[in-house]
């Protein structure tokens, strides 16, 4: 290791000047003659390029007896033997670029003609203007196929990607995250579940849109196939930004502001006040206990004894959501350095993001430094890239069930109470002034003060994280690459948990405080030959093997009990214990990939992998099925060369492809056998001990195992103004490792087992038109519409019948995410009404609907989307605008299930005045209560969205205004996110408000609102 | 470039080498290092026993919120407790089942199995093993009806996932063989200073297996009376307790973690950081320790905040309600419970000596098998005064008092059941889901039901509790004992249907 890390550094020290230099100007026009901005200009064969600037002019420094490349998005790439010119003036041609390179698997680039996958590429600037705090939120409605949830929690709260549906009953079914070639942590560190607690983050969230230099998502198995047990879901590739070879420096300032507000949905009735049976409260006791009730009198102004028995009006005390919420702001300021040498490109970056959340009192602060450095001497190349990040959050809001949640509270209080009426101490809000406790305004201790919620409670954690990667290659002979790679990815996280002394439903308090550290290292080592046997015959095979180890750590010390109030250490607390986690695994890995193209039209790949598995070792070392072997084979036609002129005119290209993968899933460490472990201290100096496992273990285990088919044509036509990509994918999964969730009275709530089948199968198409193409006026749409069918298709084993397998439960406890075999993944489940032959609604003696069966409502899983991207240019702006469409998919609105119980929902007015049926008026809650908590049904609501995801309006300050500035390039934006809901089918809530982003869909409650952001972003370049 | 042609050599020789040894140290890898494969009988008996005590979860929800207010030992004006108003919270009524086979259940059965396979540990450990799951269990199907028994924690023993559930009938029949021949398996050794119960004492062991036999006995009274009588005979024949000393309880600690504490203590021991301030003593109750000058009712209750005067709460108020109430109109007009008997670091009563002198007195009522109702009932009172020296030495009576209060207070033996049925559900005060049993079991004491709008019950007391409806969906198995036992489609309705041994 420091071996290779000092001879890289020779490397890089090294100024070698092996071969003479000529220096090339030109300038670049279209065939109108007006100048191309940003063509790529490429010394062919190396990594040697510039762009044209504003004028269209280059200069680069080119190796005698090279030539240059010229490539430009919609034109044709043209390829110039330098020779002994020094000036090259291109005119380029529209049409269409026919040799694409994108990054694959182990970040090879190949020519995208020759690929027998879909792969879709991102550009960096598409994620950068238009920020999102996690990155993986900006590619929502981007790429056909990939689904983007973004769970309700506030800022630095993790996203959850799914690629072409979810295929594992159980663990992850988001994608592998690779940086640069090499995988990085992509978990979520706790998220809220029907009991509530906070989003942690995820590993998505430590990316930096400014340091993105593009980002390709391989989609399919075939794609992905060389990453073995860890393809299963797709791999996400991302690239970041180097410096060029030959370059000289540059400074780049990124400046991005933006504001956030909530999405306001919210429409509860503002006519009845707090109260039960339809009356005012008359002592403040009563109010005090109906604090929580809006089963009131009809708000008449006259005056009314709250929970603190102060009296006011018995109005509509306003809007409490828009004095709660305030209006959050991100700055995100960029500055780097990039530039190169003639053998040597650097990019250093620092970014500085700080962000206020919409809700009191929360924020992110993250700073990121990165440093890429790649060169070549002779026949070696290196490069070496790290990034350090320390993510800061504050009070990450609490979600889902009351204790804490500040959003349950604001959003369940009577229309008569003013959320502002509880601040108490002003000092110290949310306190009682006279004691400094919590300011408990009704009898549920559990239900937290708003105030004392967001500014006493602490929930802040903050991570350092050090990733990148150092690979040294050795061409042997021209084709001919050794190439190794360390790659580590670290982080520790160190977290905070403040249970406050004062708090209503714990009057001493408590806090846990914990350090986590994750470490995952990678060896690789590749051999690759890329040789032109003859001009037919093309040959380019992979051979390597990649060594992967993980660990994971967390010491925890909790407390509880302050003796001195409001001193909020461990140290100050009456019960103290310490906590400790383990878990480490290794996968060593074999792998090849060989390629061969024939008559450079047919293109032919196979990639084969083993994995073995510590996982699935038996820890007694008895024998145990602890490898498998993943294989695939693609093919890619090219019609317009394999017909030549069999083809019509209009067809610019067209490809026709085939490939067929298995690869696989592991799962953690340590599911094999039954553990006791030591439980606490003891009691009274006897130690306790008991079964530690709350899943029964499994005896043995197989690793999971996806197989995909997969067909697509890609076609180009009309000089490229229209291009059509399609493909069809029939994944199964089968053999999925899970906890499934077994009867609590077997003594364990799940069990390990390798169960079932699922399957999906899908289209995805991605059609980009260019109608208008001229000088002053270019329109770009690109539609990508994917459809997802999933089905579960078994969960079937001999020793496990059960047809259906519960993921999540909501809060209510009557609604629950369940797979269900027939199904599509992650069913909505609700208790219907009892109806009669004839499909009314049955009402008891008393007049009260009553709880019917358990049922599937749907999936929570949206399995159509539609995304419609429009970019328009003219003369020095921009404007794109994104609508994203979402259908298909069910949500259970815990909200309105609370807003029914409480006599917020505005349906529970119907009946107050006169009753219902045989129910009184003055007991018409009852009705409301047996449906809020019982008939789930009512809650659950069809999810479908068309939103307009993303407006971005920018421009570009003309050259000729800059002539005489410091600055070479200014350009200003205007973006905005989520700024209109087009269309959506649920009420009170925004259809994207799942609390988690776990595997279990299609449950919300009380999570921070969804938030409209618009901001200004400058980038200006030196 | 001979030189690298020796690296790719090396290279290939490397992978080569590594191809051969590809999971190398796995096995160590994948060993966990925080855990044990085996464990030391000891250690897991003393864990169920503190387990059996419960949480604070399901103390607060089946015990308080819903058996103490249903028997109406306390009242609440809040409306979260449901229990004195008779309204459903599915999550409230199934809180014990659904935390006892996790926390008990699975650790008893995995003890047992691992006793009866003879690896570890020895006959009287086992025996006490098999009684200490009858504890267990009969309360779980006491408050629930048939639950899963025979099949139940058997996840990893037996792969059974979706246990069956067994009628109470026959889970009865079978806890009562149980109890005969695990007091028959105990002799020498046994669990020692882990048993927090008896310290390993076998004579107190088998003194708490017939009194067990006692009370599940008496339990079938009225559904099968000369099954009753025939247990009841030989649990009396077999020796019961004797002495306050027999008592089998839990001694807590306050910490250092949750699992030392008394549940009970985690929700209302305002000075260990939560007091959950809604309960007051039931009027019902205090108005019978009054009326008969009880000295117990300063053990139970303190005087009211607002007056000074010992208060009981009507049950079935709320703080609208309590405006037109005449007894008072604040919550601060009643008493609350003495802080002192429910402390984090409280014992929890399993079984008391007073308990088997009542049972023994009812079986001298009945004839089967004991004599002399009078004195056992004496003596029952006379122990259930005493045993809150347990809870605190300075809550011991003083002797004269106490005696005095019994000779004042003879059985009536025209009212016997009746009188006995109060007493028993005076000395179950904190064990409220044996008081909830018994008094469906009997009658007594004659509680009058509230009617508060919303109720579930129709008016009256609920007769048991409702299982989780996630259970019941889950449980493929729980439809068949739901028609069995004649329970609906809306769970909240269960509440309303008798338990097999409630006739």
């Amino acid at each position: 290791m420091r071996n290779f890390l000092l001879s890289l550094l020779c490397l890089l020290v090294t100024t070698a000047t092996l071969s003479a230099q000529n220096r090339v100007t030109g300038n670049i026009t279209d065939e109108d003659g007006v100048p191309l901005i940003g063509v790529n200009v490429l010394e062919a064969g190396t990594s040697n390029g510039t762009i044209s600037d504003f004028d269209g002019n280059y200069e680069l420094s080119v190796a005698d007896g090279s030539s240059l490349e010229f490539s430009y998005t919609g034109y044709e790439v043209q390829t110039v033997v330098v020779g002994s010119q020094s000036v090259i003036d291109m005119v380029m041609a529209e049409g269409v670029n026919l040799d694409e390179v994108v990054v694959t698997a182990l970040g090879i680039e190949r020519k995208k003609r020759a690929l027998a996958y879909s792969v879709t590429e991102i550009d960096g600037g598409d994620v950068a203007v238009a920020k999102e705090i996690n990155v993986g939120n900006a590619l929502a409605g981007k790429v056909a196929g990939v689904n983007v949830s973004n769970p309700s929690t506030g800022p630095g709260g993790s996203t959850r990607i799914v690629i072409r549906g979810n295929g594992n009953i159980a663990g992850n079914n988001q994608p592998l995250i690779v940086v640069d070639g090499v995988p990085i942590n992509n978990d979520n560190l706790g998220s809220a579940g029907m009991w509530g607690g906070q989003d942690w983050g995820d590993g998505l969230s430590s990316l930096n849109s400014d340091d993105i230099e593009n980002i390709s998502v391989l989609k399919g198995n075939t794609a992905s196939a060389l990453y073995g047990y860890r393809a299963s879901n797709g791999v996400i590739l991302v690239t970041t930004k180097r410096g060029k070879k030959g370059q000289g420096l540059q400074v780049e300032l990124n400046s991005n502001f933006q504001a956030e507000t909530f999405v306001d949905n919210y429409d509860f009735q503002r006519e009845y006040g707090h109260g039960l049976n339809g009356a005012k409260p008359t002592t403040e006791a009563e109010a005090f206990a109906q604090g929580l009730q809006s089963w009131g009198g009809r708000l008449d102004g006259s005056s009314v004894i709250q929970f603190d028995g102060q009296s006011r009006p018995y109005s509509d005390a306003g809007d409490n959501l828009d004095r709660f919420y305030r209006t959050g702001k991100t700055w995100t300021n960029n500055v780097s350095l990039s530039g190169g040498g003639e053998n040597v490109g650097y990019r250093f970056s620092m970014t500085n993001l700080d962000n206020q959340g919409i809700m009191p009192n929360s924020g992110l602060d993250r700073n990121t430094f990165s440093a890429a450095v790649n060169g070549s001497s002779g026949k070696w190349l290196g490069s070496l890239t790290g990034t350090y990040v320390k993510e800061e959050a504050k009070n990450r809001p609490r979600l889902s069930d009351s204790p804490g949640n500040a959003n349950y509270t604001a959003w369940s209080l009577p229309p008569s109470i003013n959320i502002n009426d509880l601040k108490g101490d002003p000092n110290k809000l949310g306190a009682d002034p006279d004691t400094g406790f919590e300011l408990q305004f009704n009898d549920n201790v559990f239900v937290t003060n708003p105030w004392w919620g967001t500014h006493q409670f602490a929930a802040n954690n903050e991570k350092d994280r050090l990733y990148g990667n150092a690979s040294l290659g050795y061409e042997f002979i021209p084709g001919l690459i050794l190439q190794g790679k360390v790659g580590i990815d670290r982080f520790t996280e160190r977290r905070t948990n403040l249970t406050p002394y004062g708090t209503a439903f714990s009057n001493l308090g408590g806090i846990n405080e914990s350090n986590r550290t994750v470490q995952e290292v990678n060896l690789e080592a590749t051999l690759r030959y890329n040789t032109d046997i003859n001009e037919n015959i093309g040959l380019d095979v992979i051979v390597g093997g990649n060594q992967q180890k993980n660990e994971d750590e967390t010491l925890g010390a909790n407390g509880s009990n302050f003796n001195v109030p409001f001193l909020h250490n461990v140290k100050n607390a009456a019960n103290q214990s310490v906590s400790y986690g383990f878990s480490r695994y290794q996968v060593n890995s074999l792998f090849g990939q060989a390629e061969v193209s024939l008559f450079n039209s047919l293109y032919l790949t196979a990639t084969v992998r083993q994995d073995w598995f510590s996982q699935l070792t038996d820890p007694s070392g008895r024998d145990s099925e602890n490898s498998i072997l993943y294989s695939s084979f693609g093919a890619a036609y090219d019609l317009a060369e394999g017909l030549g002129d069999g083809l019509p005119d209009f067809i610019d290209f067209a490809k026709l492809r085939a490939s067929w993968a298995e690869v696989g899933g592991a799962t953690d460490p340590f599911q094999l056998g039954l553990n006791y472990g030591i439980v606490g201290q003891g009691h009274l100096g006897i130690p306790l001990g008991s079964i530690s496992n709350g899943s029964v273990p499994a005896a043995a285990l197989v690793p999971s195992t996806s197989k995909e088919l997969e067909f697509g044509a890609d076609l180009r036509m009309f000089k490229g103004k229209v291009n059509l990509d399609v493909a069809y994918y029939n994944r199964e999964t089968v053999d999925g490792i899970l906890s499934a969730s077994i009867s609590s009275t077997s003594g364990y709530g799940s069990k390990t087992v390798n169960v079932g089948k699922i399957s999906n199968k899908g289209i995805e198409l991605l059609l980009t038109l260019n109608p208008v193409r001229t000088t002053n006026f270019r329109w770009n749409v690109s539609i990508n519409y994917a459809h997802n069918d999933n089905e579960v298709v078994s969960l079937l084993t001999p020793e496990n019948d059960g047809e259906e397998i519960r993921l999540e439960e909501s809060r209510t406890r009557n609604a629950y995410i369940h797979l269900v075999e027939g199904l599509p993944y992650s069913q909505v489940m609700g208790f219907s009404y009892v109806r009669d032959g004839s499909g009314n609604i049955q009402l008891d003696d008393d007049g009260l609907p009553q709880q019917g069966e358990l049922m599937a409502f749907g999936t929570g899983v949206h399995p159509n989307s539609l995304g419609i991207n429009n970019q328009f240019s003219i003369g020095d702006f921009n404007v794109g605008f994104l609508v994203d469409i979402k259908t298909g998919g069910k949500i259970y609105n815990a909200t309105n299930a609370y807003g029914y119980f409480r006599g917020l929902h505005k349906a529970t007015l119907e009946g107050r005045e006169s009753g219902i049926g045989a129910v009184l008026p003055e007991n018409v809650e009852d009705y409301y209560q047996r449906i809020a908590f019982g008939i789930s049904e009512e809650f659950i609501d069809d999810a479908d969205f068309a939103k307009l995801r993303e407006v971005v309006i920018g421009y570009r300050v003309p050259r000729r205004l800059l002539q005489n500035a410091p600055v070479s390039d200014v350009t200003l934006s205007f973006a905005a996110r989520n700024l209109l809901i087009l269309w959506s089918k649920t009420d009170n809530i925004d259809p994207e408000s799942t609390y988690t982003n776990g595997n279990g869909q299609g449950l919300e409650m009380f999570g921070v609102p969804v938030t409209r952001s618009y901001g200004l972003n400058l980038n200006v370049k030196f | 470039m001979k030189f690298f042609k020796n690296k790719i050599l090396l290279l290939l020789v490397a992978l080569l080498a590594v191809q051969t040894s590809c999971d190398d140290g796995f096995a160590e890898i994948n060993t966990n290092p925080q855990a044990a494969i085996n464990i030391d009988p000891n250690f897991q008996m003393s864990f169920v026993q503190l387990r059996t005590s419960g949480g604070r979860y399901e103390n607060w929800r089946a015990g308080l919120i819903y058996s103490s207010m249903m028997i109406q030992h306390m009242s609440a004006l809040c409306g979260y407790w449901t229990g004195d108003k008779y309204t459903y919270n599915g999550g409230y009524s199934s809180s014990l089942i659904d935390r006892a086979y996790n926390e008990q259940v699975k650790d008893m059965q995995d003890l047992i199995n691992t006793l009866e396979s003879g690896t570890a540990g020895d006959q009287t450990m086992l025996g006490m093993a098999r009684i200490w799951r009858v504890v267990i269990f009969h309360r779980l199907t006491d408050m629930y009806g048939d639950i899963p028994y025979s099949e139940a924690g058997k996840g990893f023993l037996e792969s059974i996932d979706f246990p069956k559930y067994d009628s109470q009938e026959s889970i009865y029949m079978d806890m009562l063989n149980e109890l005969e021949q695990a007091v028959g398996q105990i002799g020498d050794g046994g669990f020692g200073s882990a048993d927090f119960i008896y310290g390993g004492d076998a004579a107190q062991w088998k003194k708490f297996g017939n009194s067990l036999m006692l009370r599940l006995a008496m339990r079938l009274s009225e559904a099968d009376p000369s099954t009753a009588q025939a247990w009841v005979s030989k649990a009396v024949a077999g020796g019961v307790m004797d002495s306050n000393g027999d008592d089998a309880f839990i001694q807590h600690t306050n910490g250092p973690e949750g699992i030392n504490r008394n549940g009970i203590g985690e929700v209302l021991d305002a000075s260990n950081g939560f007091g959950d301030s809604c309960p007051r003593l039931s009027a019902t109750m205090v108005d019978l320790l009054k009326e008969t000058d009880d000295p117990r009712l300063q053990i139970f209750g303190l005087p009211a905040a607002n007056t000074g005067e010992y208060a009981g709460m009507p049950n079935g108020l709320d703080e609208t309600l309590i405006q037109d109430n005449p007894t008072g109109t604040s919550v601060d007009d009643f008493s609350r419970i003495n802080p002192a008997i429910v402390l984090v670091e409280s014992p929890m009563m399993f079984m008391t000596y007073a308990e088997t002198e009542f049972l023994l007195a009812e079986a001298a009522v009945r004839g089967w098998g004991a004599s002399d109702a009078a004195g056992h009932y004496a003596a029952g009172v006379t122990a259930a005064m005493n045993m809150w020296a347990h809870y605190d030495a300075s809550l011991a009576l003083d002797a004269g008092a106490v005696a005095d209060y019994v000779a004042a207070n003879p059985l009536d033996e025209a009212n016997a059941l009746e009188d006995i049925g109060e007493q028993y559900w005076l000395a179950t005060f904190l064990n409220e889901y044996e008081a909830f049993s018994n008094w469906r079991r009997t009658g007594f004491p004659n509680l009058t039901p509230v009617n508060y709008p919303g109720n579930v019950t129709n008016g009256q007391i609920p007769v048991r509790l409702a299982t989780s409806p996630g259970e019941g969906s889950l449980n493929p198995n729980f439809q068949e004992a739901a028609t069995r036992q004649g329970l609906g489609t809306d769970f909240s309705s269960h509440m309303s249907v008798p338990v097999w041994w409630d006739k």
